[in-house]
């Protein structure tokens, strides 16, 4: 490791040299500082911070200063940012963010980062690099992955006598119509079994678990596939379950999916690890289980978080950023990191024991093989996601299925162009 | 109104349809004021009866969490500090600037002041979304970001402001000041010692208007700081939002009440004066 | 407009001294005394309004991302502009949107107008301040705001008038509702502003034109017509270019309220223009698009001037 980086830094001193002329930011012998964006507000913020600083005090010529953001406002600054020249050198986003930054030539590649058997990237969960992949080059290393999975309301399930959490889609709505409950009879339950977003779901990955769990999908090799006939019967039998039997509201968004298991009025949602902590100070008693399997398939789609080196940087700056990533996935970090954020390893080699204590982490790594990554590599996930939400939100509302499958395949296709 | 006619008036008795009047008023201003009473009330609500069904407008209970909760999550005061930096530094140079600019095009005769007229309202409807990465470039080639500077120049004089205080520099009387040319008084002098007092309502009606603007912009202090200690109360509330994207109601409101409060206040405390200023501008 | 004919208006000051005005040197040493007055602002807004204006100008012509690589298009973002059939949506938006909003809050500041200056009334100055209040509140404010009232779930709006038997349901979300309901939001927040400049614009009418009117046995509906409206003209064209620039840009509270939802029925032209740049980090694209909507805003405030006829009052 050390020969490695002592190499590296060599060339990366040499190359520094040649560039100082003409950049502002790094001098080779002074010490290297970074600017790190993230979005990690809660207790996964500060574990992240602890991280950082373990890395500055055990790396005496490089400093990294975090500037806490939340993603929505990362999103809103960084091209700015960036493109005058003020932006983070390291930068952490929403995964599926990460591919139109990289394909205008925002990030560095780290293809080579990955060669170097020192990175610690060779046992990182494939799914979770496949999100920082754009056009055959890697421009980040993963800082989070992790499968979307129920999280039930236990004592509305006890409440309802259900005692095995549902297996299959058919007992999944069976389940949630026991938990449905309308009291006064107008029409309007007080309860509802479940709670199913239409658009704008939790990391965008509802309803691809829903079309995976059929044996559909969206996009395959770079092609539009969202018009399939699987897919046409999974918008029919969730439109059925929502409307017809009333498991859940309709209209209702990721944001308001968590606010309703928030406040006890849903007894499932379709959510990520921080369902755990609102459920808690809630004072809800819950539990995770897998997203029930559908008919062909048991999958949910992941949420990922990726972290990039801005291109702007000099090498030397480079070479500190991939320090960091490296002593982030190092083995300790990653169970800390785990354990602190309460997401699963991103390492498939750290034993399940490792991060045993924290009982969400436990239970999120056991699903873990279920998670798929999101549109990866597609640079225009706007607009496929918007075409994905639109469809969704028709067809619940009573649309017709086959034309916006039409429709919705022609967007996505003309997006991916 | 004159005086005289309004006396006679009120004399009279009470009609009929000013009762209607009234009472179109009132349940208006109940449906103007109702955000701004859920505002405070939910500012002060226990997290469970914020998201209750069935909702009721008081808090059973007074408290203070949500608002303890702000504080803890935001450098509130700095923020506020800032807020009050950028409104008011803006509000100062703008008032300055625009009414040197405004004096010219309202007073002065000079080629092309119809034109530069035109060009400065033109510059009203490009929505600012579309020049604001050319101009954070500007902003940073100058070195001003994460500066007070970089946040209070480009908005240190503004189209509307001179528009709004030429229409206003147009409507006062013009023989004191042509007397006061002809005795040799300076263009500045005019300006100083003769319209500038005259227009102290419409000064303070623009700097009211200035200040609550950039007070509660969102866009440009969210976009230009990239430390979160540099920005303002209104830019600051996005931070309150959790890590799926939620914004607990009874935290957001009560971030909402920190960031309008001194604005109302201070607005409470001129309204009168404010309004009746109006009716002496040149807005109409 | 010529150097030689300034225009010679209605409001044109005289010339300092008699006489003067014909010769160059004159003109020469009026224009350098104004340019002085002009030069601080001219420098705010030429360095951080125009340029940044000529700049995005050119960046509409090219395919630039922000960071650095962009080539010459040449017309093809201003093509896609007017082909694209998510722009045309949103421009149809913008349309909806300006009609929802522009005459409901002209005709709420004129109508409230009217009414408070009835002098009859009580507690006039609580109503024009409260009538006001809401023009200080941030329109990020108050899109939680309302937001909060009008949930589904647990919104007192909402809940109130079920009461009364009205279902409103997921306003946000529907696709009828969710435009008016954004327009409202704007309404809200901004009715107050014209409503005191049209209560000033009132106070401004000389009671003895009312006296006049009623001895020649006009009554309230005639006086409103033939005094009243007449002689707000002038007010009434300022306020209502200023609403439709407010309506043409509409972004805050759609930002916040429905993101442009449901499917994309409040997808606004700057809420395409924010997505195109901010998001899809079309930059060029983006530039293109605000300026089609700079030309269009400016088009239309011409048409307004003329249909009010007063443009030599107010422009020259």
């Amino acid at each position: 490791m050390t020969r490695t980086r002592t190499l590296l830094g060599a060339g990366a001193a040499a190359l520094a040299l040649i560039m100082t002329g003409c950049s502002g930011g790094g001098d080779a012998d002074g010490p290297v500082e970074l600017t790190f964006w993230h979005g990690y507000t809660e207790a996964d913020g500060d574990v992240l911070e602890a991280i950082v600083e373990d890395f500055n005090a055990s790396h005496e010529d490089i400093t990294i200063a975090t500037e806490v953001k939340t993603w929505a406002s990362i999103d809103d600054t960084l091209l700015t940012a960036l493109s005058a020249g003020e932006g983070p050198d390291i930068v952490a986003m929403p995964a599926e963010r990460l591919p139109v930054y990289a394909s205008r030539g925002a990030f560095a590649s780290l293809d080579d980062f990955y060669e170097d058997e020192d990175s610690n990237t060779a046992h990182l969960v494939p799914g979770a690099v496949d999100m920082v992949e754009v056009e055959g080059e890697k421009y980040g290393v993963p800082a989070g992955f992790v499968p979307l999975a129920v999280y039930y309301n236990t004592s509305l399930f006890e409440d309802a006598g259900i005692e095995e959490f549902p297996q299959d889609w058919d007992q999944w709505v069976e389940a949630a119509e026991q938990l449905t409950v309308d009291e006064n009879g107008d029409g309007t339950p007080e309860q509802y079994g479940a709670v199913i977003p239409d658009h704008e779901t939790v990391a965008n990955g509802l309803w691809p678990s829903l079309f995976y769990g059929n044996g559909g999908g969206i996009v395959e090799d770079g092609q539009a596939v969202i018009d399939s006939p699987q897919n046409a019967e999974t918008l029919e039998f969730w439109r059925s379950a929502i409307v017809d039997d009333q498991i859940s509201p309709t209209g209702v968004d990721g944001i308001g999916a968590d606010e309703l298991f928030g406040s006890g009025k849903a007894a499932m949602t379709v959510g990520g690890p921080w369902m755990a902590s609102i459920a808690t100070e809630n004072g809800i008693d819950y539990a995770i289980a897998p997203i029930p399997a559908g008919p062909e398939a048991q999958a949910a789609s992941a949420i990922g978080i990726s972290m990039a080196a801005s291109a702007e940087a000099t090498d030397a700056e480079q070479e500190a950023a991939e320090e960091f990533f490296s002593f982030f996935l190092n083995e300790e970090n990653s169970v800390e990191w785990s354990l602190g954020s309460g997401w699963p390893p991103l390492r498939s080699d750290i034993p399940a024991e490792d991060v045993a204590s924290n009982p969400v982490v436990a239970s999120l790594t056991e699903m873990a093989e279920l998670g798929r990554p999101l549109l990866p590599g597609v640079v225009n996930s706007v607009d496929v996601l918007t075409a994905v939400d639109e469809l969704t939100q028709r067809a619940v509302a009573g649309g017709d299925i086959d034309a916006l499958l039409d429709e919705a395949q022609g967007k996505i296709q003309d997006a991916l162009e | 109104m004159s005086a005289v006619a309004a006396s006679r008036r009120g004399k009279r008795a009470i009609k009929p349809s000013t009762v209607l009047v009234t009472i179109a008023v009132v349940a208006v201003s109940a449906v103007v004021l109702l955000p701004i009473a859920i505002i405070v009330l939910t500012a002060f609500k226990p997290v469970a009866e914020v998201n209750a069904f069935p909702p009721s407008l008081f808090p059973s209970e007074w408290t203070l969490d949500n608002l303890k909760r702000v504080t803890s999550d935001l450098p509130f005061l700095r923020l506020t500090v800032n807020s009050f930096v950028f409104a008011g530094g803006v509000t100062a140079f703008a008032l300055v600037f625009d009414s040197l600019a405004a004096y010219a095009l309202a007073r002065m005769d000079f080629t092309g002041r119809r034109v530069l007229l035109i060009a400065i309202i033109a510059t009203l409807m490009i929505p600012f979304q579309a020049t604001l990465i050319p101009l954070y470039q500007l902003v940073a080639d100058l070195g001003w970001v994460n500066s007070y500077a970089g946040l209070i120049a480009p908005r240190a004089a503004d189209a509307f402001g001179i528009f709004f205080l030429r229409q206003f520099f147009l409507a006062l009387p013009r023989d004191v000041d042509a007397a006061a040319r002809i005795d040799g008084a300076s263009e500045f002098r005019v300006f100083r010692s003769i319209v500038l007092p005259n227009a102290v309502p419409a000064l303070l009606t623009l700097g009211l208007f200035t200040f609550v603007n950039n007070w509660n912009d969102l866009l440009w202090p969210l976009v230009f700081t990239t430390k979160a200690e540099m920005g303002t109360i209104t830019s600051g509330l996005t931070l309150l939002t959790g890590p799926s994207g939620i914004v607990p109601h009874g935290v957001m409101m009560a971030g909402s009440l920190i960031a309008i409060l001194p604005l109302v206040i201070a607005f409470l405390f001129i309204q009168r004066r404010f309004i009746e200023n109006i009716a002496t501008t040149g807005l109409k | 407009m010529t150097a030689q004919h300034p225009p010679a208006r209605r409001y044109r000051p005289p010339a300092p001294l008699g006489g003067r005005r014909g010769s160059r040197r004159g003109l020469g040493r009026r224009n350098l005394r104004a340019f002085a007055f002009l030069a601080p602002a001219l420098v705010v807004l030429g360095l951080f309004v125009v340029w940044p204006m000529i700049s995005a100008l050119r960046l509409s012509f090219t395919d630039a991302s922000g960071f650095g690589r962009e080539e010459w298009v040449g017309l093809e973002n201003y093509v896609t502009v007017f082909t694209d059939p998510d722009i045309l949506n949103a421009v149809l938006n913008t349309v909806q949107y300006t009609l929802l909003f522009t005459p409901t809050a002209v005709l709420a500041a004129l109508g409230l107008a009217l009414l408070l200056n009835n002098p009859h009334l009580p507690f006039r100055s609580f109503f024009r301040t409260a009538l006001f209040v809401p023009f200080v509140i941030s329109f990020a404010v108050a899109a939680f705001a309302w937001s909060y009232l009008i949930d589904p779930q647990v919104g007192l709006l909402n809940y109130w008038l079920g009461g009364l038997g009205i279902r409103m349901g997921n306003v946000l979300q529907d696709p009828t509702l969710a435009m008016p309901a954004v327009a409202f939001v704007a309404v809200w927040k901004l009715f107050g502003f014209y409503f005191v400049i049209f209560l000033a614009g009132l106070q401004d009418i000389p009671a003895s034109l009312y006296e006049a009117a009623r001895v020649d046995g006009a009554g309230p509906w005639s006086r409103l017509r033939h005094v009243t409206l007449p002689l707000l003209s002038n007010t009434m064209a300022f306020v209502l270019i200023f609403a439709m620039i407010a309506a043409l840009q509409a972004f805050d509270q759609i930002y916040v309220m429905t993101g442009g939802g449901p499917y994309g029925n409040t997808q606004t032209m700057v809420m395409e223009i924010y997505e195109s740049g901010f998001r899809k980090l079309e930059v060029g694209f983006a530039s293109a698009l605000s300026y089609v909507l700079l030309i269009a805003t400016l088009l239309l405030s011409i048409v307004q001037f003329l249909f009010f006829g007063r443009k030599e009052k107010d422009l020259s």
